[in-house]
């Protein structure tokens, strides 16, 4: 008998354990429901909101819809942030619920997400304001090389625009941390390269040009050297 | 009415009766016409070769029906002849061989009856020598008082400062006597010695003489030869201030005795010094512009207005009761007193060549061979004549274009026999032609068998039938008589361009004086916005707007504007408006800068603040003045998009919208599609939209316009293909629906993307756009809730019952709102080649007509109407076939016929009913407002009350089975087209006035007949009631009006029943002849209530229409008898 007593006696204290930790496991369960409501809720909120102040007419504006439709992904730029701050909520009952149960290295790890997030939506809205930006800028370009005939405007324009949007990308890209050096170098890598072949190609074509200038410049003293 | 306040017309009892006829109106001469006639040359009723009072009363018809109100006869004294009766032998007596002073007075009452006045000569400066005064004077003792009847001087070197008149005759002013042992003083022919007036029983003789002919009723005296009355020793002698002493005390034996009488003073003087005469409103009424006259033909001349503008702007103001007398030419030579002696010798080469054409300082011819017989220059001088300031005056025969003789002696040649018929002696007289007073003339050109009353008269475009018309037109106007002139100085020298204005009135009349065809611009910028109606046409022309108006004449042409307020700019006018007028909209991003929810958000504040500008000003502003605009006057407070869709169909992007506007009474929604267009990329857009610019808009550097989408060509292609392609566009709330018909492909054609639009039409209630010759696309810009039948009818009549007389319906569009009702906003049609639509047809038809009778002698043929009537028959067969068809069974609710119940008559008899309840009390309430021809008519309907309500309740039910349908609604000659004689009916909208719902309703398709029998009789009076027409014209043509109307009717009724015979519309069509009475006495009592409310003048022609529906006999019986 005390042998089944010995033998029942870790079924017991399983018992007992899992005795203690049901309630905290529907107390989890309950803040993860409110948690899922209150994201839901939160969600609403924001997209409401941005949509109020017409971010989505912004991000549309920026081309950033156009690129996530063209992407596959349905939704738009709004619907990204309503979406981050879905998961943050959810993520945050989640942190809650398992702190509740005690189990804390899971809610580290939940936690390192948590702070990626609003990093990402920083990331966003940089990319969000920056591509409008890069458009109103290549428009402005655009508009003004037209205007005194500059017969490559659009290129220009374009040019323009894309320059800054690798400068929001990579500033995006750094607010998110990934990457990080390697980014920065090759770009680096990519703007000498860049400089350098404007360089040469300046260099190569104002050849003559510059050959006539030294010419103008040189002679006259070998000249006032000779006299 | 004057009433006899002459203290005299006791004694003269034939004053009372004459003068009842003559109007009492002190200022009678400003508004006058006068002819100038010598009763020795106008008609010989006795044939005695001479013409007489008799003749003239024969003829007083024909002087009124030319237009005149004024007749001036030439001295009809006793008196030897010498000077053509200026020499008279006894003021107070009739030359024997005119007639008696009981002919004068027949005269004078004959004249007044039919509205003439009369004036005549008072030759007061001198007699003839045979007159007993002057017999009387010669052998008084000198210092007598006879003697000093006449000026008396024993040398003839008195008075050496005065000009001598008649060159050709005279060598001095004196001439000795050798009775008397003295010189007498004659300023004109010796035989014409002057009156001494220093000597104040000679002034009381005049005067005595002068009331003598009052009292008989003369309207009026010329005072001849008025500046020469006193002479006074170291000076001309003319214009001295005791000739006005003498003229203010003759004035002031008129006004103290007499009312409505005239003096026109006869002073040949530069205007400075005939102004005197007129003194300050108490010496004569009226005086001849004598300057004025040479200065004509010398712009004609030269071709060029300087002269006439120049002498114009030297003649001083006159007296407010005073009036300047024009004239082109006169008994007495073409005077060039008034000219400059190179002046006059370039007249001289001009008109004179032959030198016989030349006496003393003038030329002795009449207008039209001074003019060579051109009959443009004719009319145009006549036309300058009739529109310069004063009264006119017009010469007996120049209104025929009579020509001159220049071989017969003195002034003579202008003084030939009147010329009546190519008859003997010109069917002036039945004498032997050699007893003439002065020989016919017989040329080739001018002869009376080539220029005669009776021809011109039978030729309605004949100079005199012409002269008819102008004064007629003239009559219209008291600007003529009484207006201020202001010359327009436009940089075409050859064009003569002055406004007359009096009061409200303006009248612009262009001259060409160039013998080749030349534009003009006016600058008629303080008349902006009035449009000029060419007065003998009564055509409106488009409106004076920003730029110089600019008009051709031809050559020799001329035209008379009124420039009017109250007529609608010609309807085929499209305003082109410099777009700068535009107020300027910022627009940061296109389109949607207009909306708050799709702009980035730090522009929202400013989208508002767009969008608040938008719909509070540029809007209101913009939809204000356009035709389409139903309350009109009624400011806007807003126009809000209620609805809207940015459509995109391909590149190009429109803003369709429908407004709510709201007003102070109410609000109404109009459907208003937008574009816009930048003027760097776009410059022919920009152009093409500039005449429906809204506003103009600026985009950062770009400016452009926002117009209304309809101008854009691009549009209205695509509606069309939209609707080819049945497409659906969703818009902020409901959507639009683009809708086919089965005729669409038919009628679009392979490619309706590339027809080429005309300029769209804004009309009252709709737009119009035409796509090459194919597709008509109407656009409604008021819209109501529900679909317009005019779509609905259409498309049965296209698809189901295919009626070929109609417009092909190929599509529309509708607005579905959220809750699913649907509103008809386009409507694209077939276009129909067609000759314009039934009324104007009718009109036009029935103003030739009756133009053609009024000018023909013999009476109208039997058949007078036949080709017109053959299409009213046509009208007829149309009218039934459109109700069968309508009739037609197809299962579709909407349409199918019901069988007409006993409650359905009862309904329509209780509408009539009340209908005339509230017509009566409408009427009652302005009875007194009316005009007075209507008064009566009023009055009888008013107490044929009981009359009214029986034959509403007389109407009965038909006997045999009758249908109740879906019917036109607004049927009248307005909505039908003429196209190689047959018709195409149109615009299924049914009475704008009432809801949709009731529009769609069944009634008895009897009701369209009615409408179109009203229609006739509207038509009737208004070709009977033109104002061009005279009151004798009108009564000539009114039975011929009345035989149409009738005979239309008739014709109209018997095709409509022979086509439904058997059709089952109704049982037989005599049984519901009191069905189409109803619905007549319902039609009239709506055209009442309207007139009542719109146009009181017209209201006698629904009142004479409900008086005979009723079986009374209006008051002037011409209404169409009653079916």
């Amino acid at each position: 008998m005390e042998k089944v007593d010995i033998m029942l006696e870790p079924v017991r204290t399983f018992l007992i354990q899992i005795a203690a930790f049901l309630p905290k496991f529907a107390l989890a369960i309950g803040v993860l429901i409110v948690g899922w409501l209150l994201a839901k809720f939160a969600r609403f909120a924001i997209v409401k909101a941005l949509r109020a102040v017409n971010f989505n007419v912004l991000t549309e504006r920026a081309g950033l819809d156009g690129f996530l439709s063209q992407g596959g992904i349905e939704t738009d730029t709004t619907g990204i942030f309503g979406l981050l701050v879905y998961w943050l909520v959810i993520l945050a009952a989640l942190i809650i619920g398992f702190n509740g149960m005690g189990l804390t290295y899971v809610p580290s790890l939940l936690g390192e997400v948590v702070r990626f997030v609003p990093k990402l939506a920083v990331a966003l809205l940089i990319l969000a304001f920056g591509a409008y930006f890069a458009r109103f800028i290549g428009n402005a370009v655009l508009a003004y090389c037209r205007n005194i005939n500059i017969q490559d405007a659009d290129v220009l324009g374009k040019l323009s625009q894309y320059a800054i949007m690798t400068f929001v990308v990579l500033i995006a890209l750094d607010q998110v941390n990934v990457g990080g050096d390697i980014v920065r170098e090759s770009f680096l890598i990519f703007l000498a390269g860049v400089v350098f072949a404007l360089a040469l190609a300046f260099g190569l074509g104002g050849k003559d040009a510059a050959a006539e200038l030294i010419d103008r410049w040189w002679p006259r003293e070998k000249k006032d050297d000779d006299s | 009415m004057d009433k006899p306040v002459n203290p005299h017309a006791e004694k003269a009892p034939p004053q009372r009766a004459i003068d009842q006829y003559a109007p009492d109106d002190a200022l009678w001469y400003k508004d006058a016409v006068v002819y100038q006639l010598h009763i020795k040359a106008f008609f010989d009723s006795n044939g005695d070769g001479m013409g007489d009072f008799p003749g003239l009363i024969e003829k007083l018809d024909y002087v009124r029906d030319l237009g005149v109100n004024t007749i001036w006869l030439l001295p009809f004294y006793p008196s030897p002849q010498k000077d053509d009766g200026y020499d008279v032998s006894d003021y107070h007596n009739v030359h024997p061989q005119y007639g008696t002073r009981n002919d004068v007075r027949t005269l004078v009452r004959e004249a007044h009856r039919r509205g003439l006045r009369v004036i005549t000569e008072l030759v007061i400066n001198h007699t003839s020598d045979q007159h007993p005064w002057f017999q009387a004077a010669r052998r008084a003792p000198p210092g007598s008082s006879k003697r000093d009847f006449y000026v008396w001087s024993d040398t003839d070197t008195k008075y050496d400062q005065t000009r001598i008149i008649f060159t050709d005759t005279e060598t001095s002013n004196w001439t000795w006597d050798p009775v008397a042992k003295a010189f007498y003083w004659h300023r004109f022919f010796s035989h014409q010695p002057d009156l001494n007036f220093d000597n104040p029983k000679v002034l009381k003789a005049v005067i005595r003489v002068m009331r003598f002919w009052f009292d008989m009723g003369v309207d009026g005296f010329r005072l001849d030869a008025i500046p020469y009355l006193i002479e006074r020793d170291g000076t001309t002698n003319e214009n001295l201030p005791e000739t006005h002493a003498v003229i203010r005390q003759i004035r002031a034996q008129v006004d103290a005795h007499y009312q409505n009488r005239l003096l026109l003073a006869e002073a040949n003087q530069w205007p400075e010094d005939v102004r005197e005469y007129f003194g300050d409103g108490d010496e004569c009424h009226m005086a001849y512009h004598f300057p004025l006259m040479p200065r004509i033909y010398m712009a004609i001349a030269q071709e060029d207005r300087h002269p006439v503008v120049e002498i114009m702007q030297q003649t001083p103001e006159i007296p407010e009761n005073a009036q300047w007398a024009i004239f082109l030419r006169n008994h007495d030579e073409l005077t060039l007193e008034m000219v400059t002696s190179k002046e006059r010798d370039y007249m001289y080469r001009m008109y004179a060549a032959d030198p016989r054409a030349r006496i003393n300082l003038g030329i002795r011819r009449r207008l039209a061979p001074l003019m060579e017989n051109d009959l443009e220059r004719i009319k145009l001088m006549n036309s300058l004549l009739l529109s310069m300031p004063g009264s006119p005056i017009i010469y007996y025969g120049d209104e025929i274009g009579m020509g001159d003789n220049i071989f017969l002696g003195d002034r003579n040649g202008v003084r030939t026999p009147m010329q009546w018929s190519p008859d003997r002696n010109a069917g002036f007289s039945r004498a032997d032609p050699q007893r003439l007073f002065l020989p016919p003339i017989m040329d080739a050109i001018y002869g009376y068998e080539a220029v005669n009353v009776e021809a011109q008269a039978r030729d309605p475009s004949s100079l005199l039938n012409w002269m008819r018309r102008m004064l007629a037109v003239r009559k219209g106007s008291k600007a003529f008589g009484r207006g201020r002139l202001s010359f327009l100085s436009p940089g075409n020298r050859k064009i003569l361009a002055y406004l007359r204005e009096y009061g409200d009135e303006a009248i612009l009349c262009v001259a060409n004086l160039g013998r080749s065809a030349q534009p003009v611009e006016l600058d008629l910028a303080r008349h902006r916005g009035r449009v000029p109606v060419e007065m003998m046409g009564r055509t409106a022309f488009p409106p004076i707007g920003e730029l110089p108006y600019l008009l051709t004449l031809p050559a020799c042409g001329f035209y008379w504007f009124r420039l009017a307020t109250d007529i609608e700019v010609p309807s085929w006018h499209a305003e082109l408006l410099a777009s700068e007028e535009r107020p300027v909209l910022v627009l940061f991003d296109g389109w949607t800068s207009f909306f708050r929810d799709r702009v980035v958000p730090w522009r929202m504040r400013m989208a508002e603040k767009l969008r608040a500008q938008f719909e509070t000003d540029t809007l209101p502003r913009f939809i204000a003045s356009q035709r389409w605009y139903a309350a009109k006057g009624d400011p806007i407070k807003r126009a809000a998009l209620n609805d809207w869709v940015l459509w995109q169909p391909d590149r190009s992007s429109w803003l369709i919208t429908l407004l709510q506007v709201e007003t102070a009474s109410g609000q109404d929604a109009y459907f208003l599609p937008m574009a816009l267009a930048f003027g760097d990329s776009d410059d022919e857009q920009v152009r093409a939209l500039a005449p429906a610019t809204l506003a103009r808009v600026r985009q950062q550097s770009q400016v452009g316009v926002l117009a209304d989408a309809f101008a854009d060509e691009a549009f209205c292609r695509a509606l069309v293909a939209a609707i080819g392609a049945g497409r659906e566009v969703k818009c902020a709330q409901g959507r639009l629906r683009f809708t086919p018909t089965t005729a669409y492909a038919g009628l679009a054609g392979d490619v309706p993307g590339k027809l080429p639009m005309a300029r769209p039409k804004f009309q009252s209630s709709n737009t119009v756009v035409m796509l090459g010759e194919r597709l008509f696309l109407k656009g409604y810009r008021r819209v109501r809730i529900g679909v317009n039948p005019e779509f609905e009818v259409g498309r049965f009549l296209t698809e189901v019952a295919h009626f070929a007389n109609c417009v092909p319906v190929a599509g529309a569009i509708e607005y579905v709102a959220a809750d699913g009702t649907a509103t008809s906003l386009a409507l694209l049609q077939g276009q129909v080649a067609n000759q314009g639509d039934g009324w104007s047809y009718t009109l036009d038809y029935l103003e030739r007509t009756f133009d053609t009778q009024l000018a023909a002698a013999t009476a109208a043929p039997a058949d007078l109407h036949g080709a017109y009537l053959s299409l009213v028959h046509t009208l007829g067969t149309r009218t039934a076939e459109l109700h069968k068809a309508l009739a037609l069974r197809s299962g579709d609710a909407a349409f199918d016929p019901e069988p007409l119940q006993a409650g359905d008559l009862a309904g329509w008899k209780q509408r009539v009913h009340q209908d005339a309840l509230a017509t009566f009390a409408l009427l009652e309430q302005q009875q007194a407002k009316l005009p007075p021809q209507a008064q009566a008519n009023a009055r009888a309907l008013l107490d044929a009350r009981q009359q009214l309500f029986d034959r509403i309740e007389a109407c009965g039910m038909p006997a045999g089975a009758c249908l109740k349908t879906r019917y036109h609604g607004d049927y009248h000659l307005g909505q039908v087209l003429v196209s190689s004689n047959d018709f195409i009916i149109i615009d299924f909208e049914g009475e704008p006035a009432r809801p949709l719902a009731e529009r769609r309703m069944k009634h008895s398709p009897l009701r369209d007949v009615a409408g179109m029998l009203r229609s006739f009789d509207y038509a009737r009076w208004s070709a009977v009631l033109r104002d061009t027409y005279t009151q004798a014209d009108r009564d000539r043509i009114a039975p011929l009006a009345q035989g149409w109307v009738r005979e239309a009717r008739e014709i109209y009724l018997r095709a409509y029943d022979e086509t439904t015979r058997g059709s089952g519309l109704f049982a037989s069509f005599g049984e519901v002849r009191g069905l189409i009475a109803l619905f007549e006495l319902e039609k009239a009592l709506y055209e009442l209530r309207y007139e009542l409310g719109n146009r009181p003048t017209w209201i006698n022609v629904p009142l004479q229409g409900v008086l005979t529906l009723c079986g009374i006999t209006p008051e002037t019986r011409t209404g169409g008898a009653a079916p």
